[in-house]
């Protein structure tokens, strides 16, 4: 079974949320995004999930699927925050 | 709802805390007891379970003559040896009606490996405790798992904001960092503590919840019917009393392995075996399918005849055994495995950090900083000991292990003992000592005896960590790396600690004192 490519969407579903964010952008970016990016970005980040489920459901059924879905988007999640807070400390 | 939440999360926090690390330890308690008995070679492939079964079933024939039952765990991709268990007839009233003990599956013989409890130790730990009757424990496991679930919802709707902020972290705000780090820890795993806190529940439903089962169910063939629903053990009628050898246990088990495949099977359990009318089931094992409810195969243990096959129960029981199996997780594979424990150890964060913001929050509205309130102390004191503290005891465990001589009478409860003495001198240090200066000790405590705990290794065993990396042995190369990064965690969590407190106290307002601690303390 791989994981690896699951656990990537999962990734980049989370960077791209993670950019959507009014605060993130100004924390980042140091300006608000355009309304539309920030839409394409929710969208896309979104997708990815969701592609990332589609993937471990088709390989895995709906049970393991969805246990396995939960585990990679937890970690997911808490790499792109451990990522912002280093890039904040690396900024101050 | 924010006062609900405070008083769920704090009352039976430090038992949740406990439950939380040692639950999260115990998706490896395998391989923690393959490393606690390190005699025991490791199996580079596994042995073939039917050659095993039926070697086991000769050697329990003579330990156990005469039994009503027994049941062994056959060795698998986790475990090296045989664990059997069989009813005895308790002599006195107050004995326990059975033998258990691990077996070498090469030989049939029992191990000779030194007495531990091995990595079962944390697993039982984490829902019945020990030095208390079973039901006891359960129960306030239970308790614990509810007061967690309300935790859970309350803490939902207080952090109203835990969604919109989900990817915000600021740091060095002191209590605004502490609240980020407990919502974020929360959030990303929210699905998972969730499940794990309701699914713990119905793990023990029979016992909290008795009496829909004792009113639908009345006689003995409806109980049955429902134990069979639950799991593959077959309960004993009575013997007939005319004495038949046992058919081949081995080809029983080659039946079962041509359904379910080479390695997939769980357990063999023999009811009145040496009997006309012994009976065998042999179950399927657990890993790849989500679900605990029982799928066997049945024999006539006199002629070895295929009486049923079952492969699935009712929908209510099917629901049980998926939730049961979630919380398990014994249907996964290592990788998943992995995430499980990485889950679960946030899980652990994210009441640890609920346990240190109690005292973070109220420190600044102190009236007397040096001089708090009883029940401010309190919290503080025991929060050491439950989280610096359980890390130390849990190691000292492992140290037990390595240390305590064998043959030794009673040797698996003086691990047990050692935890708990260590346990209880971590209280006694967090009491008596400055409460950071406690922390940072305890941390460093931690720290020194996780990065020992491998060297202690090399020189007690023969398998030392450049042997288990030269020979490929992933468990004891594991474990042993496993100890160094928890040991570099705890390092970091006492330089911080140490350097917030020397902060704090070089400012003019003492009253606004640093947190003790930063959050991933609390998963170590």
């Amino acid at each position: 079974m791989n994981h690896l490519l699951p656990f990537a969407l999962s990734l980049a579903g989370f960077t791209a949320l993670a950019f959507a964010v009014p605060r993130q952008q100004r924390d980042i970016i140091g300006r608000p995004l355009q309304p539309t990016t920030t839409y394409v970005l929710r969208v896309a980040g979104t997708c990815a999930l969701l592609f990332a489920l589609g993937i471990l459901v088709a390989e895995k059924g709906w049970s393991i699927g969805l246990v396995m879905f939960s585990g990679h988007t937890s970690i997911a999640a808490g790499i792109v925050l451990c990522a912002l807070i280093g890039q904040a400390r690396m900024v101050r | 709802m924010s006062t609900l939440h405070t008083w769920a999360g704090l009352l039976l926090g430090w038992v949740l805390y406990a439950m939380f690390l040692t639950g999260t330890v115990s998706y490896f308690k395998d391989e923690l007891s393959q490393w606690m008995r390190p005699e025991l070679p490791r199996l580079s492939q596994i042995p073939d379970q039917a050659v095993v079964a039926q070697r086991l079933a000769d050697e329990l024939g003579n330990i156990a003559p005469g039994t009503s039952q027994w049941s062994i765990r056959l060795p698998d991709e986790r475990n090296n040896s045989v664990y059997a268990f069989w009813r005895t007839t308790p002599r006195n009233p107050g004995q326990r009606g059975f033998g258990e003990g691990n077996f070498d599956p090469a030989t049939g013989q029992r191990v000779a490996s030194r007495d531990t409890l091995g990595g079962e130790f944390f697993y039982r730990f984490h829902f019945q405790f020990h030095y208390m009757p079973v039901v006891w424990g359960r129960w306030l496991a239970g308790a614990a798992a509810m007061f967690m679930l309300v935790a859970i919802v309350s803490g939902v709707i207080t952090h109203k904001k835990i969604f919109v902020d989900f990817f915000t972290f600021r740091w060095g705000k002191r209590q605004r960092s502490w609240l980020d780090a407990h919502n974020s820890l929360s959030v990303f795993g929210l699905p998972f503590h969730f499940m794990i806190t309701y699914t713990g529940l119905v793990t023990l439903m029979a016992l909290y919840m008795p009496w829909g089962e004792q009113v639908a169910f009345k006689t003995p063939a409806e109980r049955q019917q429902l134990s069979a629903e639950l799991s593959a053990f077959i309960q004993p009628d009575k013997p007939s009393g005319q004495k038949t050898a046992l058919a081949s246990v081995a080809d029983m088990v080659r039946q079962a392995q041509e359904r379910w495949g080479r390695d997939s099977i769980g357990r063999v359990t023999a009811v009145h075996p040496g009997d006309a009318a012994a009976r065998v089931s042999v179950a399927r094992g657990e890993a790849g399918r989500v679900s605990m409810s029982p799928q066997y195969m049945e024999f006539e243990g006199a002629t070895g005849k295929l009486l049923t096959v079952r492969e699935s129960v009712g929908a209510a029981a099917e629901t049980r055994g998926v939730l049961y199996a979630l919380h398990l997780g014994r249907f996964s594979d290592t990788e998943m495995r992995w995430l499980y424990f990485l889950v679960s150890f946030m899980g652990t964060a994210m009441v640890g950090t609920g346990l240190v913001m109690w005292t973070v929050k109220r420190r600044q509205k102190l009236p007397d900083p040096g001089c708090p309130y009883f029940g401010f102390r309190l919290v503080e004191r025991l929060n050491i000991a439950s989280i610096a503290g359980l890390s130390i005891a849990m190691t000292a465990f492992l140290w037990a292990n390595r240390l305590l001589p064998h043959p030794f009478e009673s040797r698996a409860d003086w691990e047990v003992h050692a935890f708990f003495i260590v346990w209880g001198l971590t209280l006694l240090h967090a009491v008596v000592r400055p409460a950071r200066s406690a922390w940072v000790e305890q941390l460093w405590a931690a720290s020194a005896l996780l990065f020992l705990l491998p060297l202690l290794n090399a020189f007690t065993t023969q398998r030392p960590l450049w042997h288990s990396l030269v020979e490929g042995d992933r468990v004891f190369a594991g474990i042993d790396m496993m100890c160094w990064a928890l040991a570099l965690l705890h390092a970091v969590l006492a330089i911080r600690t140490a350097r917030q407190g020397a902060i704090s106290q070089s400012r003019i307002k003492p009253k606004r004192q640093a947190p003790v601690v930063t959050s991933r303390e609390a998963a170590g």
